[in-house]
C-alpha cells in the first residue's frame, strides 16, 4: 500500500439511457484517477448482485430518458449506489463518483453561463456559492501508509519486545537455570535483570532506529518534531514495552501464561489505542481502559510531535504514563526474585 | 467388515475424547480455544459499539461576524459530525487548541463571506483538521459539506426566487443526484470490521491453540501416543479426524455464539441466511483447523507458536481486503494472503453478513475454502505420517527416552 491512496477501484454504471450524454458520464467516471468503470449494467438488480459478489464497490445508476429530461430543463436524477461494508472503497468510490457527476453537470452550467456573458468567478459564484477547502493538515494528500505505518509498526514492535522479553527470563525457569542466574548476578534481581535486559534494549532500539530512519528518512513521511525527539520517544517505546513484559510475568509467573497474557495484550492496543476509531468516540470505560496500554501513549506523542511537530512539553502527561510504565518493574522486582527463587516450570 | 467400521469408531472417538481432555486440562490450550473466542468478540464489539466518531470538537474563526456567518456556524455545531465548542481570533490560537488536545480542528470563515455571496460570486471556507486519524477529517468534511449544500441551495433558490425565468433554476443544477447505500448504510464501524474481527478470531486462536497442543506433545515426547494408535489399521487418518473432530464439535459452538449471539448482543448488521451462514462455515473451520495442524508440526516447543502466529493477525486484516481495497493490494501480497483460510473466510462472511449474499454468489470463496480444507488436510496427513515416522525411528534407536 506504498502508494498512499488506491487506484482504479472497481464500479459499475447501470445505463438505461444509452445517450451521448450518458457515455460522457461514464467516460468522465472512468477517467477518474481513483475509480475503473468495471462494466456497464443493464439493470440495477443485476448491478447490486456485482456488489455482492466482490466484483464491484458500488454503481451508479442513470435512469431511461435522461439525455431528453436534460435537454428539456426537467432536471433528471443519478443515482449512486454505495456499500459501506468496507468503509474505505466505500467512502472513497461514493466522493469520486460523486465529484465526477458534478463535473460533467457544472461543465454544462458552465458553458451556459459563460456564453451569456458571466465572468468564471459569476459562474462559479452561481453554481455553488459556498465551497469548503480542505487542509489535511501535514497529510494532504490524505496517504493511508503515513496514518497506518506509523502506528502499526511501532504496535507490532512493542508486542515482539514484550513477548522476548516475558520469554528471556520466562526460559531461566523453563530451564532451571533462574537461580543459577540470580547467582551470577550476585543475588541481586536489579543486576541480574539489567544485565540480561540491557543487550534486548540495544538491539531493539537499534531496530527502532532503523524502522524511523526508514519510515522518516526513506519514506519521507512528515516527522515535524526532529529527529532526535522521535529517537527519545522510540527508546522509551522500546523501555515501555520492556517493562510490560517484565510485569506480565512478575504477575503471571508461568511463561506459558504470561506469554498468552501480553499477546492478549498487544493485539487489543492496535485497537484500543484510538488511531483508527478515536477514542473520543469510545464508552467511557473503553477509555479508562486504554491508559494502560503503552501503545496509547506512543501514539498520542508521536501525532503530537512528529506529525504536527509540537514541542515535547505538549505530550507531557503521554510521557508521563510511560515513565510510569517504564519504572513499575522496580516495584514488583522483590517478588520476580521471590518468584524466581521458588519457581519450578510447570508446563 | 461392520467390526472394522465399528473398531474404527471407537478408535476415533478415543482420540477425540483425549484431544478434548488436552483442551480443557492445558491451561494455554484452554485460553486460546475456549477463552479467547468467548471473550475477545465481546471486547471487540464494545470497543467499536459507538459506530461513529460523532461530534468532533472544533472551533471556528469568524473574521466575516455576520448573520450569514454566525448561521453558518450555526448549521456546523447542528450537524451530526461537528461539535463547535468555541471560537479562535486567528490560526495561532486555533493551533493552539489542537496542540493542547482540545480540538482536532478548525474552521476559518473569511472577512469576505457575505460580501461575495451577496455579489454572486463564490466563497470558500478553510477546513483544517488534524490528521491523527482519519475520522476526524471524514467527519469534518462530511458535516461541512452537508452545511454547505444546504445553504447553497437555500441561497440559490433565493436568488432565483427574483428571476422569473424558468431555466434560471434549472442552470442551478442541470443534474440531480442521490445517494442510496446499500449496506451498512450508517457507514458504522463495528458493523464494518467485527465480522472481519470474528473470522479472524476463529483461525487465530485455532493455530495458537493447536499449535501450543503440538510444540507440547513434541516437548514431552507423548507423540509415542501417536505411534502406539498407528500401529493400529489406518491409524493416520483415526489420528486426524478424531482430533478434527474434536475441534471442529468446540468450534461449531463457538461460532454459533459469535455469528448468533455477539451481533444481537450488541445490535450489529446482519442480513445473512442461517443456512448460508452455515453453508460457509462448514468448510471455513474445517480448513482452519487442518491449516492449524498441518502447521503444528512445526512447533518444537509450547511457547513457540505464540511467537510465530501472533504477529500475523494484523497484517492478515490489511491483505484480506478488508480495510485496504482488496483490489490495491499488491500482487505479492495478494498471493500470500491466499495461503490463509482467513483471507476467503472473511470476504465471504462480510458478504454474507453485512451484504445479503447468498452462497452462491460467495461461491469462489466457498470453493477456496474446500481446496483449502482439501489441501491443508494432505498436509496435516502427511505431517502426522512424518512425526509417527520420526518416533518410531527414535524408539529403535534411542531405546525408549521419552524427555529428550
Amino acid at each position: 500500500m506504498h502508494q498512499g491512496l488506491p487506484h482504479d477501484l472497481p464500479i459499475g454504471v447501470v445505463d438505461l439511457d444509452n445517450s451521448s450524454n450518458s457515455r460522457t458520464i461514464i467516460r468522465t467516471l472512468d477517467a477518474m484517477d481513483l475509480l475503473k468503470v468495471e462494466e456497464v449494467y443493464h439493470s440495477q438488480s443485476e448491478a447490486r448482485d456485482a456488489v455482492q459478489r466482490n466484483k464491484i464497490y458500488g454503481f451508479i445508476s442513470i435512469p431511461s430518458g435522461f439525455s431528453a429530461s436534460l435537454q428539456a430543463f426537467r432536471r433528471p436524477t443519478v443515482t449512486y449506489y454505495t456499500s459501506y461494508a468496507l468503509l474505505v472503497p466505500g467512502s472513497l468510490t461514493y466522493g469520486a463518483m460523486r465529484k465526477a457527476v458534478e463535473l460533467v453537470s457544472g461543465a454544462a452550467v458552465r458553458s451556459q453561463l459563460l456564453a451569456r456573458g458571466a465572468t468564471e468567478n459569476q459562474a462559479l459564484g452561481f453554481i455553488q456559492p459556498i465551497v469548503i477547502e480542505p487542509h489535511a493538515t501535514f497529510n494532504p494528500t490524505l496517504n493511508y501508509s503515513i496514518y497506518l505505518c506509523n502506528t502499526l509498526i511501532p504496535g507490532v514492535m512493542m508486542l515482539l519486545i514484550s513477548l522476548m522479553t516475558v520469554y528471556s527470563i520466562g526460559s531461566e525457569v523453563k530451564f532451571n537455570t533462574a537461580r543459577y542466574w540470580l547467582e551470577k548476578g550476585n543475588h541481586s534481581i536489579l543486576l541480574s535483570l539489567g544485565a540480561k535486559e540491557l543487550p534486548y534494549t540495544l538491539a531493539f532500539f537499534a531496530i527502532g532506529f532503523f524502522c524511523d530512519y526508514y519510515l522518516y528518512g526513506v519514506m519521507k513521511f512528515p516527522s515535524n518534531g526532529g529527529f532526535l525527539p522521535m529517537l527519545f520517544l522510540t527508546l522509551c517505546m522500546v523501555l515501555a514495552a520492556q517493562a510490560l513484559g517484565i510485569i506480565f510475568f512478575s504477575l503471571i509467573p508461568t511463561l506459558r501464561l504470561a506469554l498468552s497474557m501480553s499477546c492478549l495484550w498487544g493485539v487489543v492496543s492496535f485497537s484500543i489505542c484510538g488511531f483508527t476509531f478515536p477514542e473520543i468516540a469510545m464508552n467511557g470505560p473503553v477509555q479508562a481502559l486504554s491508559y494502560l496500554f503503552p501503545l496509547r501513549h506512543y501514539y498520542l506523542i508521536y501525532a503530537s510531535q512528529t506529525l504536527d511537530g509540537n514541542s515535547m512539553i505538549y505530550s507531557w502527561s503521554s510521557y508521563m504514563f510511560l515513565f510510569i510504565f517504564i519504572l513499575l518493574p522496580f516495584i514488583f522486582m522483590m517478588r520476580l526474585k521471590r518468584e524466581l527463587i521458588h519457581s519450578f516450570y510447570i508446563p | 467388515m461392520r467390526n472394522t467400521i465399528l473398531q474404527g469408531l471407537n478408535e476415533l472417538i478415543h482420540i477425540c475424547q483425549m484431544e478434548l481432555k488436552i483442551i480443557f486440562h492445558d491451561e494455554g490450550v484452554f485460553i486460546f480455544c475456549i477463552l479467547v473466542p468467548l471473550g475477545y468478540p465481546l471486547l471487540y464489539s464494545y470497543i467499536y459499539v459507538t459506530e461513529l466518531m460523532r461530534d468532533v470538537p472544533v472551533t471556528v474563526i469568524d473574521d466575516s461576524k455576520t448573520a450569514l456567518s454566525r448561521e453558518f456556524i450555526r448549521n456546523l455545531d447542528a450537524s451530526q459530525w461537528i461539535k463547535v465548542v468555541g471560537y479562535s481570533d486567528n490560526i495561532p490560537d486555533a493551533r493552539q487548541h489542537i496542540k493542547e488536545q482540545q480540538t482536532y480542528g478548525f474552521f476559518r470563515i473569511p472577512s469576505d463571506f457575505s460580501n461575495r455571496i451577496v455579489k454572486g460570486e463564490q466563497v470558500s471556507v478553510g477546513l483544517y483538521s488534524d490528521m491523527s486519524a482519519m475520522l476526524y477529517y471524514k467527519g469534518m468534511f462530511i458535516g461541512a459539506t452537508d452545511v454547505s449544500l444546504d445553504m447553497n441551495k437555500k441561497i440559490k433558490i433565493e436568488r432565483a426566487g427574483k428571476a422569473t425565468d424558468e431555466d434560471e433554476k434549472m442552470v442551478v443544477s442541470p443534474i440531480k443526484s442521490r445517494e442510496v447505500a446499500l449496506f451498512n448504510p450508517q457507514q458504522g464501524f463495528a458493523s464494518f470490521l467485527i465480522p472481519a474481527i470474528l473470522v479472524l478470531v476463529i483461525q487465530q486462536t485455532l493455530l495458537l491453540g493447536i499449535g501450543m497442543a503440538g510444540g507440547t506433545a513434541a516437548e514431552k515426547g507423548e507423540y509415542s501416543e501417536l505411534v502406539a494408535t498407528s500401529r493400529r489399521n489406518r491409524g493416520t487418518l483415526h489420528i486426524i479426524f478424531g482430533r478434527a473432530f474434536a475441534y471442529f464439535s468446540i468450534y461449531a459452538v463457538q461460532a454459533a455464539f459469535m455469528v448468533c449471539v455477539v451481533p444481537k448482543l450488541f445490535g450489529l448488521t446482519q442480513l445473512s441466511q442461517g443456512l448460508d451462514l452455515m453453508l460457509f462455515l462448514i468448510p471455513y473451520l474445517l480448513s482452519c483447523i487442518f491449516f492449524s495442524m498441518a502447521l503444528s508440526i512445526l512447533m518444537r516447543n509450547r511457547e513457540m507458536s505464540i511467537l510465530v502466529f501472533v504477529f500475523t493477525s494484523v497484517p492478515l486484516l490489511f491483505v484480506s481486503g478488508i480495510s485496504w481495497p482488496g483490489s490495491a493490494v499488491p500482487p505479492f501480497w495478494k498471493g500470500v494472503s491466499w495461503l490463509f483460510p482467513s483471507t476467503f473466510g472473511i470476504n465471504g462472511f462480510v458478504r454474507i453478513n453485512t451484504m445479503g449474499a447468498t452462497i452462491s454468489q460467495v461461491a469462489v470463496e466457498w470453493r477456496a475454502l474446500w481446496l483449502q480444507a482439501v489441501a491443508y488436510f494432505v498436509l496435516a496427513y502427511m505431517s502426522c505420517r512424518t512425526i509417527i515416522y520420526r518416533e518410531r525411528r527414535k524408539d529403535k534407536t534411542e531405546l525408549r527416552e521419552p524427555f529428550m
